[in-house]
């Protein structure tokens, strides 16, 4: 796993009493801590419950994090096991005498690191996304919103010709490519869900 | 890395990206940035060394679960001072040791609330305040303690 600089510098931000720094890391991260209440299909009454105790856990460890830049793997690990808490808790109310190793996804390792190295993944490219020009940010979220713009939509909104789209897509996304954001993201060994090919 | 990607291949994780943050609802966001206000909070910590709930305090007799009605209690360490708490079906009961009286104060993510602590260092918190919440005790001495999240 890389040692991000912007992770290490935010969490010495955040422990030296800089509330800024504290909320990029949790806009950064709050995505991973969701996800993994995501997959144990929480209520939002606990992913609640779960998210509270995971960022009050990580105030009180902000200073003695021997590794600022093992933060992903902290949060999702603490995570994790703040799920587990919550899903034993409700079992043991229900009283179904149902046992957790009945559950095997519920503890696979690989599926954490996973989730690590796609919540860095995804974060690098937001901040990547957040630095481009707004003329940029705009054309590549209509680029990736969910159900896609057409090429007469984007060309409406944005009041340029349908003809240049193509060529602004290609230069926006070279941009993106080299930004710092994106520098050194990831181990050349990862093998990434949509990097394969060229690892 | 990204410079392994193409165009079609970096839209697409730049997608999956931005929709995995818009998947996360503010509320969500709101309660990890107001986490923050428990940062340096000047007291010394109790830690929780005795929980009746935990299955190794519990002991092997008690595999077979005991029935709904058994009181929870739990005890918090520090240096300078312990908490025993009660779990009652709809109040804490709890005393400190070495028996004083002070001040209890409830920290919810919601707020605070404080009560006295008779001579003897007894306390009643009714209703059981929402999880997670934490005790914080001070007495006339001096002492500042402060008991780890609680979530019951």
């Amino acid at each position: 796993m890389r040692d991000d600089p912007t992770v290490v510098a935010l969490v010495n931000r955040a422990a030296r009493g800089d509330p800024a720094g504290w909320n990029e890391i949790v806009e950064r991260y709050a995505p991973l801590v969701w996800a993994i209440c995501t997959r144990f299909q929480l209520s939002n009454h606990d992913r609640e419950d779960v998210g509270q105790n995971v960022w009050l856990l990580l105030v009180e460890q902000l200073g003695k994090l021997r590794e600022p830049a093992a933060l992903p793997g902290w949060l999702a690990t603490t995570t994790h096991r703040e799920c587990l808490r919550v899903v034993t808790a409700a079992r043991k109310s229900e009283r179904q005498g149902t046992r957790l190793d009945d559950a095997p996804q519920f503890a696979d390792n690989t599926m954490i690191d996973e989730e690590i190295l796609m919540a860095e993944r995804n974060a690098a490219l937001r901040t990547a996304l957040a630095e481009l020009p707004p003329r940029c940010q705009r054309l590549l979220a209509m680029l990736i919103s969910d159900p896609p713009c057409s090429y007469a939509e984007i060309s409406a909104t944005l009041q340029i010709p349908v003809g240049s789209i193509g060529p602004q897509r290609a230069r926006c996304l070279e941009r993106l490519r080299k930004s710092s954001a994106l520098a050194g993201l990831g181990d050349p060994d990862v093998r990434w869900a949509k990097g394969e090919k060229h690892g | 890395m990204a410079d392994g990607w193409d165009d079609e291949e970096l839209l697409a994780a730049l997608g999956e990206a931005v929709k995995a943050r818009q998947a996360v609802p503010e509320w969500f966001v709101e309660t990890g940035k107001n986490a923050y206000a428990w940062h340096n909070i000047d007291a010394e910590l109790a830690q929780l060394t005795y929980d009746s709930d935990s299955d190794a305090d519990r002991g092997v007799a008690a595999a077979v679960r005991s029935e709904a009605a058994s009181i929870r209690a739990l005890t918090f360490t520090s240096a300078r001072l312990s908490i025993e708490l009660e779990v009652a079906s709809d109040s804490l009961v709890g005393q400190i040791i070495p028996a004083q009286a002070g001040t209890l104060e409830v920290h919810t993510t919601g707020g605070v609330t404080s009560s006295p602590m008779d001579e003897i260092g007894c306390f009643a918190v009714t209703p059981i305040p929402a999880s997670p919440f934490r005790l914080r005790c001070r007495t006339e001495d001096g002492t500042d303690v402060l008991t780890g999240w609680i979530t019951l």
